[in-house]
């Protein structure tokens, strides 16, 4: 187990550059504006994520539509980076979050302004835009504190 | 015909290395040098070459099954690479059995080598990988199993000393295995494994596959040519299936599920036996939670018991159902293209395993884990199960 009493690293000092798949535009597209914006399956009305370039519901490339969404969730899982990749390195210890959002799709991020202690499964989480360099946004996740 | 109608009548494998001391194309000429040996086959006999595709040095090649027969010198009516991860081992015996029954080819030579330590060619970059997980620092496949673990510790909880059972029996295996990797034939304990290097939290260093180098290599044909050939010592595929993106057209899946649920039943229906008939099993091991979860789809006990399952389960090679009897991956090195487990259980099988020697070589059940996809458990499975001559 991870020692409790430690902090955590919030990691936004780490250099990001990030190539986007040509079909994941209108999402990066989305955060310049602080907006989260995933897709949606017409048929199904289902929320999917990451960006495909076909619904995985139905396989058709027409039937996927762009939606905002408000990024709030709860803690699926989390796990505390103590070795990191190589451009982590340095940062640990850093918890990776896996968030159910509240459009029902798991979102994989870094938490920030959260301590170990703080940090449980089940826990109410809301969108902490981070800038890059490109202008677009990366999303994180901090606690949510007014959640009911 | 069908699938039992197909032997591996010869296995060959080099020690685990931590870093190979001779090119790739050496110890794949090496293996066929030894199932020639011990066949007696000519090598112009072989026309079928089957190629593991969890391959870290041919991975740039995308000749790579193409160059191996080159380098063999081998004339081939199938050339086939098996790219399903840590399922590629299994899914090449299935594969040379159905190229063999479709009339493809008679003799088929299946190549597991790889040194991905000392020259690795894998890229990730035209993958989900780049913009979703690559940017938050994950920690590939231990912080997915981080992930995972822990959604499975806050369903049903965890108690960490049994899967340090799990990972301290296979290290005692290990121990036996003279081609294990050196560097891992020292005794561990439970507490080794509890205080072992935080990786991922809870994943921990004593639960991950090493990374080493090494070699295998089966020989195939039908059992009628088998019995020409006067070849006894065959072992049999009774029963297979493989399952891949489980749940892929859904978007919301529990990470402690995986395909085996459904792989796994249907391989044992094929092979007519049920999960109490099997006598060892050797699930393919990149996490030590990944053999619990597997015992779990195989139904040897429900989803959510599998700590209570390892508290009253022997699984020493002479216990009530022998477990990774090499080693596994993790303590025997994960060298050959996912093919450390299979070889295993064919020398059980044979009758071939010295000291570590299972009493009932009935059957064994043979896994595979292939690749991790975003958010989920894992990308392939595959359930294989061989029985004797």
């Amino acid at each position: 187990m991870s020692d409790m009493t430690k902090a955590l690293n919030d990691t936004l000092s780490v250099k990001r550059t990030i190539r986007h798949f040509d079909f994941s535009e209108p999402y990066w597209e989305g955060t310049k504006n602080k907006k989260l914006v995933l897709q949606r399956c017409k048929v199904t009305k289902k929320f999917q994520h990451f960006p495909r370039p076909v619904s995985i519901f139905t396989g058709r490339r027409r039937d996927i539509e762009w939606a905002e969404v408000s990024g709030k969730g709860n803690v699926y899982s989390y796990t505390v980076t103590e070795r990191g990749t190589p451009a982590f390195r340095g940062m640990e210890p850093y918890a990776v979050v896996s968030v159910t959002l509240d459009v029902g799709v798991n979102f994989i991020a870094d938490i920030v302004n959260c301590t170990m202690e703080e940090l449980k499964v089940g826990m109410a989480v809301k969108p902490y835009w981070h800038p890059l360099d490109d202008g677009t946004h990366l999303l994180m996740f901090q606690p949510d504190k007014d959640a009911k | 015909m069908a699938l039992r109608d197909h032997a591996i009548v010869a296995y060959a494998e080099t020690k685990v290395m931590e870093k190979s001391d001779r090119d790739v194309f050496v110890l794949i000429g090496e293996m066929l040098e030894s199932v020639l040996d011990s066949t007696g086959v000519e090598k112009n006999e072989i026309d079928g070459l089957v190629v593991a595709g969890m391959t870290g040095t041919g991975a740039g090649n995308i000749f790579w099954p193409q160059t191996i027969a080159d380098v063999l010198g081998l004339q081939v009516g199938f050339c086939e690479q098996v790219n399903i991860g840590g399922c590629s081992a299994t899914g090449c015996v299935v594969r040379a059995a159905a190229a063999i029954e479709y009339g493809l080819c008679e003799i088929a030579f299946l190549s597991f080598s790889d040194t991905h330590v000392l020259e690795d060619k894998t890229d990730h970059s035209h993958t989900y990988r780049r913009e979703w997980t690559d940017p938050y620092g994950v920690m590939g496949p231990p912080g997915a199993f981080g992930l995972l673990s822990r959604a499975y510790e806050s369903k049903y909880g965890l108690d960490y000393r049994m899967l340090g059972k799990l990972a301290v029996t296979q290290r005692n295996h290990a121990i036996m295995n003279e081609h294990a990797c050196e560097k891992l034939r020292v005794p561990i304990t439970i507490d080794d494994y509890l205080n072992s290097r935080v990786i991922a939290d809870p994943i921990r260093l004593l639960d991950c596959v090493m990374r080493t180098d090494g070699g295998a290599g089966l020989l195939m044909m039908s059992r009628k040519k088998a019995k020409e050939k006067g070849l006894t010592k065959n072992i049999i595929p009774i029963g297979y299936a493989e399952l891949t993106n489980y749940l892929g057209g859904e978007n919301l899946v529990d990470v402690t599920k995986s395909g085996h649920s459904i792989c796994g039943e249907k391989a044992l229906k094929q092979a007519g036996l049920g999960n109490k008939d099997i006598k060892s099993f050797h699930p393919y091991d990149d996490f030590i939670i990944a053999i619990m979860l597997q015992m779990e789809a195989f139904g040897f006990c429900k989803a959510g018991q599998g700590i209570p399952y390892i508290r009253e389960t022997n699984f020493d090679y002479n216990g009530d159902l022998p477990l990774n009897t090499g080693g596994g991956q993790i303590s025997a090195g994960q060298a050959a293209g996912s093919s450390e487990n299979l070889v295993e259980a064919i020398q059980q099988l044979r009758c071939e395993a010295g000291e570590r020697q299972i009493k009932d070589t009935t059957n064994a059940l043979v896994t595979g884990i292939g690749w991790i996809n975003y958010g989920r458990n894992w990308g392939s499975s595959a359930a294989l199960v061989l029985t004797p001559e």
